[in-house]
């Protein structure tokens, strides 16, 4: 990677700009290069000037209850106030810290998977990490734009494979059908294509050939609840390995 | 007393409360709390355009700082910028996962003026002797407005796009000109 081009990555990494993949190619070059997290922390300090232009809002009146409720009862099931972090773990901890300031802050997942693999969970996360379906979505000239991965537990993700967003004034909308009868279901709105978890809140797991797809729709989705505009892509459902 | 004397010292009781709360000394979490809280409010809104969530992730971000607080290196970073980056990745979290059908409903059309209007406030609001807003100014309107937007509301580059008009591809090559214009200038 060029200079220019690992400056532009951590200045867009502190901004925001990164999609998941190159997110993560960041987190490695922190790791590995010192200077790059270096880089990264400059635009930070930069651009933090623009956070502090938002006007202050005061904290709800429970607010800080509910940080402490939350933050100490969790330190309460680690260790025994006090004892949290003693002198021997320090090294440690300093140690991470000094990898790159950037894993404190970007590998929340880092961390839960840790305390996942120390747990016995390990099995049960990779198992639930695997989508039990998948659908790819076509274009009408059979191109592969994007994949939907539905999980053990419900979740249903949208991963693009080609960058493509709406036109000013329309918005992408995602549907899926599982029943004639009850019709397709908004499962999702966006303006551009993007990793996305899909809002499945009340609806059944997903089956075999259920159909998913994606609609140009007026900004703000469907004004009718169903698709009104043209199919983008569309693709249905189909068993993983793990899924059986 | 001079301004940069009051930061030196702001700092300094950030990074002691920072590290009184690896120590598990619970007031020292409730001293950034007192200080921050309500700068990070107004940050998550903006992004978030809820209260409700913004609070949610103001939450989180201070769950975070009293488990985390014992990576934070003085010696690399500043305590504000450590802070507000917890703030900032969880917020976006929020914005670009499984909220964001909720917040797309309550959005308001918005339109490429009033984001400019609204980028220009800003960028207005920044501290006039500071180089960032020396070197956003030298930019051309459009692309200070994409950069302070991306980061001030969370823009994606598609959204970016879309609001300028510009294929996705031209409006990636488009920002990252603009932002090694920007990294010179603030060199």
């Amino acid at each position: 990677m060029t200079d220019p081009e690992k400056e532009t990555l951590a200045a867009e990494y502190a901004l925001g700009l990164l999609e998941p993949d190159e997110l993560a190619r960041c987190h490695a070059l922190a790791e590995a290069e010192p200077a790059f997290a270096g880089r990264v922390e400059r635009w930070r300090r930069h651009f933090c000037e623009i956070d502090m232009t938002a006007p202050p809002q005061p904290p709800g009146a429970d607010l800080w209850a509910r940080i402490e409720s939350t933050a100490f009862r969790a330190t309460a099931e680690q260790a025994p106030a006090g004892t949290r972090r003693a002198a021997r773990f320090k090294p440690l901890a300093r140690l991470w810290g000094s990898l790159a300031a950037w894993r404190a802050l970007g590998l929340v997942a880092a961390a839960a998977s840790l305390a996942l693999a120390l747990g016995l969970a390990v099995l049960v996360r990779d198992v639930g990490r695997t989508p039990t379906l998948v659908a790819v979505m076509m274009s009408d000239q059979n191109r592969p734009l994007a994949v939907v991965n539905a999980f053990r537990d419900g979740r249903i993700e949208l991963v693009p494979l080609e960058a493509l967003a709406a036109p000013e004034g329309k918005s992408l909308q995602v549907w899926t059908l599982w029943d004639r009868s009850r019709g397709p279901v908004s499962v999702g709105l966006l303006e551009a294509m993007r990793s996305i978890e899909m809002q499945v809140n009340g609806l059944p797991a997903t089956i075999p050939d259920q159909l998913f797809e994606v609609t140009l729709e007026p900004a703000g989705g469907s004004p009718t609840g169903r698709p009104t505009g043209p199919i983008l892509m569309k693709g249905n459902a189909a068993r993983t390995d793990v899924g059986s | 007393m001079t301004a940069g004397d009051g930061m030196t010292e702001r700092r300094a009781e950030l990074a002691q409360a920072l590290d009184g709360c690896a120590r598990g000394d619970r007031a020292c979490l409730r001293r950034l709390y007192q200080h921050l809280a309500p700068q990070m409010i107004g940050v998550a809104f903006r992004l978030l355009r809820r209260k409700d969530l913004a609070e949610e992730v103001v939450h989180d971000t201070f769950v975070r700082i009293w488990e985390k607080a014992g990576t934070f290196d003085p010696a690399r970073g500043e305590p504000t910028t450590w802070i507000f980056a917890i703030l900032r990745h969880r917020a976006l979290n929020v914005l670009r996962g499984e909220q964001r059908i909720d917040l797309v409903e309550d959005f308001e059309p918005m339109h490429l003026a009033v984001d400019g209007a609204d980028a220009e406030a800003m960028v207005i609001a920044l501290s006039e002797a500071g180089a960032l807003r020396r070197c956003l100014e030298r930019l051309e309107p459009l692309r200070r407005q994409a950069i302070v937007l991306a980061y001030a509301r969370g823009l994606t580059h598609g959204e970016l796009a879309g609001r300028l008009g510009i294929p996705l591809g031209t409006a990636k090559s488009w920002i990252r000109r603009s932002l090694l214009s920007l990294r010179q200038c603030l060199a």
